[in-house]
């Protein structure tokens, strides 16, 4: 891998950073992936639990197909790709050139720990003397100076944070593997050259500077210093200008040359300070007036030597650059913190709140109040908890006027682990404005809450948090919904603090030339969420406003599928195709076993507890196991090349590793098994350390019988790996291309997508025209025309040679598996035609849904949001002989059977009422509304309608509006909250918002062999980690039949569809990998039960050879097949039956005897 | 005779409770010798024979530990697990081994400290149901 050749760089290694990365890895491109700290993850590393299912599904993320490319663990707590080169601790510090060629400067901060000798065994931490508060606990605990940054990451290396370190060294004398190098020992290799020709200046300043501990040589005159500088390398060179024969300045001008790395200081008398500014700008970096003294001079040389020390530049060339940095949260102690947070002891905002729900947590877990010791038996517990949305959100003052769209959510999901962590003993409320559930299954979510949780939901304003300075509780003054002013006592209060762009963005923004929008997020083009302005340049997830996970997630693949069209028509080339594996691995399974066993001894941690000698006895009698050796800290870079180099000699076929952490050995596995050319299958690391022992135990029956299990493990793991089995592996030819079902802005979009990176699409719509529903709209609600992003997309797709269109067609079948679809169409013709295709995209979309409610139907006025608008477009509504319009939201929607939000139709209702305001200025708009829907920048038109004199009345699903017609003229009749009383609205049109239905016929979903969610819209795999995937691989989903959505939404999860899409279509062949299922066929007695339990419907019958047949890319190696089968045939490799009975075995072959 | 220290075998997935073993481990955590991980990819493809045969050879204890309901990485292994354990439970008394010597426990990635708590607690639970009868009774 090219580590400064990269056809994207990814900055920012958040859940979107890494879905980039991911998805343009999985394409063959080459991916530098940045992060400014220490480890990956973003906020999700802070947060343990996502709805819905409370818990984290962060791993589903990883790779399905190709999977052995990347890692196989938790995601948490960490992540490789074969195509990913990951970079911590790393920033972005310039950007120049343009789309297929630009040059990014990234700057490494140090961390002071080499992470390549840190064994992470913690004795430094015991011994830091600083105290600070930790800021992964949201400073709700504290840590040392010397910590880990995140508790659970692979592999977890210890940084320095220099702003708190005090510099004592304590952690440098105890570090057993001298990994630290924070004192000034390294100054000892940081050579300094002083010129001079006066003796008594080369010698104070060599006195000085060797009392600071650095290594300083002298030279009498220029030449001399040449001589120097090409013996041996100098970091530094302090020169006087005036010397006889060659002065400082051509000395400078001849050292840059051969030394360009070199830092000089001109040291110069009063009189030739100009000279010394003329040297700067040929390449000095600073100069010294002489005469100076040590405390001028000795600051500035350690001020060069950190400096040097802590920017390790490097450059790498890319094609194009993805910004994923996301957001960070508005702090609630700026401005007037009339929240008293930070003030009031049990304040939180919600991030510091999941720390505490956290097991990582400040507390493990346990609620308590921030002013009682957790330890205390005594302690009163929490009993009320309160949340208070809209914290830095909705506020004008705070100019803040959007909505951060994932804080109800959150709240909800908060309030909810809360009732469940305490067992209901825990009163949890939510003071809200209106209750944003907008998302896909948020309303059912919400509903739960209600219902089974006993979520209490306070729809108010909040007027104050006050402090019962007696007993620490908060009091908390709200005005209610109906106008009163109440006042209630809680233990804790919850702020759900909106979102503000991360401080880094402006910068970013500034040093790529980008442009902001209001509030200082990343501004993308119109009808694109991850376009820029500047080509090449493109925003992923949360940069360009808060997200949710599934929203980033479907952000960051549209934004890799940008950048993948980008670097394809830049012409880059993608990675070689990797040699394949099996074929480099030489074939060990005629030979006896012969298992080299290699153990760790942790710096004789290990040996404390067994005797080497005896050990080796032991197992040596083993007739498999060849050799048994003992290294020292094989987690070093040092102790693997050692190890590397035994393996090289012995050749064994098997080879088990006692060790700790078995996940950080992977990658060096793979590597490994390469160069001794013997299969990963055969390579196996056993975990002999970590939670076995503690670091000092107290009796020598405790060293024996941890002794005793470090040999039981290794036992075991032996067992294991001499059973393990070879097995050549199937390819699985793509056919590239893809099948598009739907021909409106998303299925269309998607085909763009696909067709522009150069693989064929076939884009099947079942009506006579293309544009679905854009042919009736008009234009957005921020003005944008829809007609012209209709023609500009028709015209592209037709253009485009690879692209067919079907029209008036249908789908008739649909067989075959990922890679490998067959599909027959019927044609304009009613014809058949059968393709081949490697994926299916979905994009039937939907309509708007049908009603009988509010007299819909019988009376004229009555109409749908979609009647208006295009009534209004045909002229056939004049917005000037309307004196009242009522618009009624909610329509049958948000309640069953259609209990979901469409999310469309409040900033649809806010369009026309705006557009109608623009033409008759006197009209009286009404909205009747639940919950004003107007999540992100949309709160704005929200804010404005308020401005411009619409009155907003809420209404209840239990009492809804009445709609009556008396001698022609339309009356409402409602309760306005506020005033607590009934009103009549006479209005001349109402405007129904009856919401988005899908069009998904069971007949498709049936042919495609995928299941509809309960409301008839596309299932995913999983709603957050998953969200354009179908249980079924190789379908995705995209445009509103996956979820309501306005126009550059749905083209966004088009785009990201596409690029899912791309993963599988782009790859010649899908490759299976090392843990997968496969079938003895001669036990098999074709019960075909593996066939029903197969999560991934990776089995089939094959009738002609009367075979259960695996695809093997389509398997994940989960085993269930395994177990259900009755007689053994279905086997998973690496966990075959004998695998796991010899493990047994072993295990208690020791303790029994 | 000394007091009886009992063996127990967890069979642990790979997503999510072995994970938080790990996580245990590098939180600096012991939890306690008597317990032997088996590490498989999915609860789900823990055999019952496998099970049995662990209380064949003298475990006093079996636990499977995977990812909650709903967080499978594997869809639906975690529950395909929990069927097997309730109808294992109804058949191990048969063989003499009572139910409790069977747990079926979620232990997700993040729950490091869970999971030591839960090891702890469970060889105390060994301790007070005793040895398992295989263990003495030669035959078995």
């Amino acid at each position: 891998m090219d580590k400064n050749n990269s056809n994207a760089l990814v900055v920012g290694a958040g859940i979107s950073g890494i879905r980039t990365a991911l998805d343009l890895a999985q394409q063959d491109f080459h991916v530098t992936l940045i992060d400014k700290s220490p480890a990956i993850g973003g906020i999700l590393s802070q947060l343990d639990y996502q709805f819905p299912s409370n818990h984290c599904g962060m791993c589903k993320m990883l790779p399905l197909i190709n999977r052995d490319a990347s890692s196989q663990f938790c995601l948490r707590k960490g992540l490789f790709h074969e195509n990913i080169h990951l970079l911590l601790s790393c920033e972005l510090s310039g950007l120049a050139g343009e789309a297929g060629n630009f040059t990014a400067r990234l700057r490494q901060k140090p961390t002071w720990v080499d992470p390549d000798l840190c064994v992470g065994c913690g004795l430094c931490e015991k011994v830091c003397p600083q105290d600070i508060p930790d800021c992964f606990n949201e400073g709700l605990s504290s840590r040392k100076a010397i910590y880990l940054p995140v508790p659970h990451a692979i592999p977890n290396a210890y940084v320095i944070d220099l702003a708190a370190c005090n510099r004592c060294g304590a952690c440098e004398e105890v570090c057993p593997t001298n990994a630290i190098q924070l004192s000034q020992s390294n100054r000892k290799a940081f050579n300094i050259l002083v010129v001079d020709d006066e003796l008594s200046i080369r010698d104070s300043l060599k006195e000085w500077l060797e009392e600071e501990d650095f290594s300083v040589d002298m030279a009498v005159s220029g030449a001399d210093a040449l001589t120097k500088l090409s013996q041996k390398p100098y970091q530094l060179m302090l020169t006087d200008i005036k010397m006889p024969q060659m002065g400082g300045v051509e000395l400078l001008k001849k050292a840059k040359k051969d030394h360009p790395n070199l830092s000089v200081v001109m040291m110069t008398a009063y009189a030739t300070v100009e000279t010394a500014v003329e040297a700067m700008k040929i390449g000095a970096l600073d100069y010294l007036i002489k005469p100076f003294d040590p405390d001028t001079l000795v600051p500035m040389v350690i001020r060069i030597f950190q400096d040097i020390e802590a920017t390790k530049d490097r450059e790498i060339t890319i094609d194009t650059i993805i910004f994923s940095t996301g957001t960070s949260f508005y702090d609630p102690a700026d401005e007037k913190n009339i929240f008293g947070y930070g003030i009031y002891p049990n304040v939180l905002t919600s991030i510091e709140f999941e720390r505490m729900i956290s097991h990582t947590g400040p507390s493990q877990g346990a609620l308590c109040r921030l002013d009682h010791n957790p330890n205390d038996q005594n302690d009163p517990p929490v009993k009320k908890i309160a949340w208070i949305q809209c914290v830095g959100s909705r506020n004008i003052q705070q100019n803040a006027d959007f909505c951060s769209s994932i804080c109800c959510m959150i709240a909800i999901k908060e309030a909810v682990l809360t009732r469940e962590i305490s067992k209901g003993k825990i009163d949890t409320t939510i003071f809200y404005m209106d209750m944003r559930t907008f998302g896909k299954s948020f309303q059912r979510y919400y509903d739960t809450a209600l219902s089974e949780h006993g979520v209490r939901f306070e729809r108010c304003k909040i007027d104050s948090i006050s402090l019962d300075k007696k007993t620490n509780d908060l009091i908390i003054r709200y005005i209610s919904k109906n106008g009163e002013l109440k006042k209630e006592l809680f233990d804790m209060a919850v702020l759900s603090t909106g979102q503000r762009p991360s401080y880094k963005t402006a910068q970013l923004a500034k040093i790529c030339d980008l442009s902001t929008n209001p509030w200082g997020f990343i501004q993308t083009l119109p009808f694109s969420l991850t376009l820029t302005a500047k080509e090449g340049i493109i925003a992923g997830g949360s940069v360009t406003g808060l997200k949710d996970i599934s929203q980033s997630l479907i952000q960051a693949s549209a934004a890799a599928q940008n950048a993948g069209c980008i670097i394809h028509s830049k012409g880059s080339k993608k990675l070689e195709a990797p040699i394949e594996n099996k074929g480099v691995y030489r074939d060990v399974s005629r030979e006896p076993v012969d298992l080299l066993m290699v153990i760790c001894t942790c710096k004789e941690r290990v040996t404390r507890f067994i005797d080497p000698k005896i050990l080796t006895e032991k197992f040596i009698q083993d007739p498999c196991i060849s050799n048994v050796i003992f290294l020292d800290n094989i987690c070093t870079d040092n102790g693997w090349q050692e190890l590397e180099q035994i393996v090289m000699d012995c050749r064994p076929n098997r080879l088990l590793i006692g060790a700790c952490h078995p996940y950080l050995y992977i990658r060096r596995i793979r590597e490994l098994a390469k160069k001794c050319t013997l299969d990963p299958v055969f390579i196996d690391v056993v975990d002999i350390m970590t939670g076995v022992f503690q670091e000092n135990p107290d009796s020598q029956n405790e060293l024996n019988s941890t002794g005793f299990h470090i040999t039981g493990i290794l036992n075991a793991g032996a067992a294991a790996l001499k059973q393990a089995q070879y097995q050549t592996s199937h390819k699985i030819p793509v056919h590239p291309s893809a099948l598009i079902i739907g021909g409106g802005i998303a299925g269309m979009t998607a085909a763009l997508g696909i067709a522009d990176q150069g693989y064929e699409v076939a884009l099947v719509e079942k009506t006579d025209h293309l544009g679905g529903n854009l042919n009736w709209l008009k234009q957005t609600i921020d003005g944008l025309s829809c007609e012209n992003l209709l023609e500009e997309t028709i015209a592209r797709v037709t253009k485009q040679p690879l692209i067919r269109i079907f029209l008036n067609s249908q789908i008739i079948s649909c067989t075959g598996y990922t890679g490998q679809f067959k599909t027959i169409i019927e044609d304009g013709e009613k014809q058949p035609v059968t393709i081949e295709h490697g994926a299916v995209i979905l994009a039937t979309g939907g309509n708007e849904a049908r009603t009988q409610s509010f007299n819909y139907g019988t009376q004229n006025s009555v109409v749908t949001q979609k009647d208006l608008e295009i009534r209004l477009a045909d002229k056939s509504i004049d917005p000037k002989k309307l004196d009242s319009i009522a618009m009624i939201q909610c329509v049958d929607s948000r309640q069953e059977p259609r209990n979901y939000c469409s999310r469309v139709c409040c900033p649809t209702a806010l369009k026309q009422a705006r557009f109608i305001k623009e033409q008759n200025p006197e009209a009286d708009i009404y909205f009747l509304y639940r919950d004003m829907m107007t999540c992100g920048f949309t709160e704005t038109f929200f804010t404005q309608a308020r401005k411009d004199n619409i009155i907003f009345i809420s209404y209840e699903p239990d009492n809804l509006p009445q709609v009556e017609e008396i001698e022609g003229k339309i009356i409402i009749n409602a309760v306005e909250p506020v005033l607590g009383r009934p009103i009549e609205i006479n209005a001349d049109l109402v405007v129904l918002a009856t919401g988005i239905t899908p069009e998904f016929p069971d007949t498709l979903a049936s042919i495609l062999g995928i299941m509809p969610d309960m409301d008839r819209f596309f299932q995913e795999a999983d709603p957050k980690w998953r969200p354009l995937d179908a249980i079924k691989e190789g379908i995705y989903a995209c445009g509103i039949v996956h979820s309501p959505g306005s126009i550059p939404e749905s083209i966004a999860t088009a785009q990201a569809a596409a690029q899912r899409a791309l993963n599988i279509i782009s790859r010649p062949v899908l490759a299976s990998a090392q843990i997968v299922a496969l079938v003895r066929h001669s036990l098999c007695s074709l019960c075909q039960r593996c066939i029903d339990t197969c999560p991934y419907g990776a089995r089939m019958l094959n009738t002609d050879e009367t075979k259960v047949l695996v695809n093997e890319a389509m398997c994940q190696g989960c085993g269930a097949c395994a177990v259900i089968c009755p007689n053994n045939a279905s086997v998973l490799q690496g966990y075959s039956g004998q695998q796991m009975l010899g493990v047994i075995d072993a295990v208690f072959e020791d303790l029994l005897n | 005779m000394a007091e009886h220290e009992p063996l127990i075998i967890a069979f642990v997935c790979n997503w999510c409770t072995y994970t938080a073993a790990d996580l245990a481990g590098t939180s600096r955590l012991s939890y306690p010798k008597n317990i032997r991980l088996i590490r498989v990819m999915c609860t789900g493809m823990v055999d019952p024979q496998y099970i049995i045969k662990a209380f064949l050879e003298g475990a006093d204890m079996v636990i499977v530990s995977g990812c909650h309901p709903g967080d499978c990485h594997y869809i639906n292994g975690n529950y395909k697990a929990r069927r097997r354990i309730k109808l294992l439970k109804e058949i191990l008394p048969k063989f003499g081994i009572e139910k409790q010597r069977l747990k079926l426990t979620w232990i997700g990635a993040s729950d490091g400290i869970e999971f030591a708590k839960t090891m702890q607690e469970l060889v105390i639970q060994a301790k007070t149901i005793g040895p398992n009868p295989a263990r003495t009774g030669a035959g078995l």
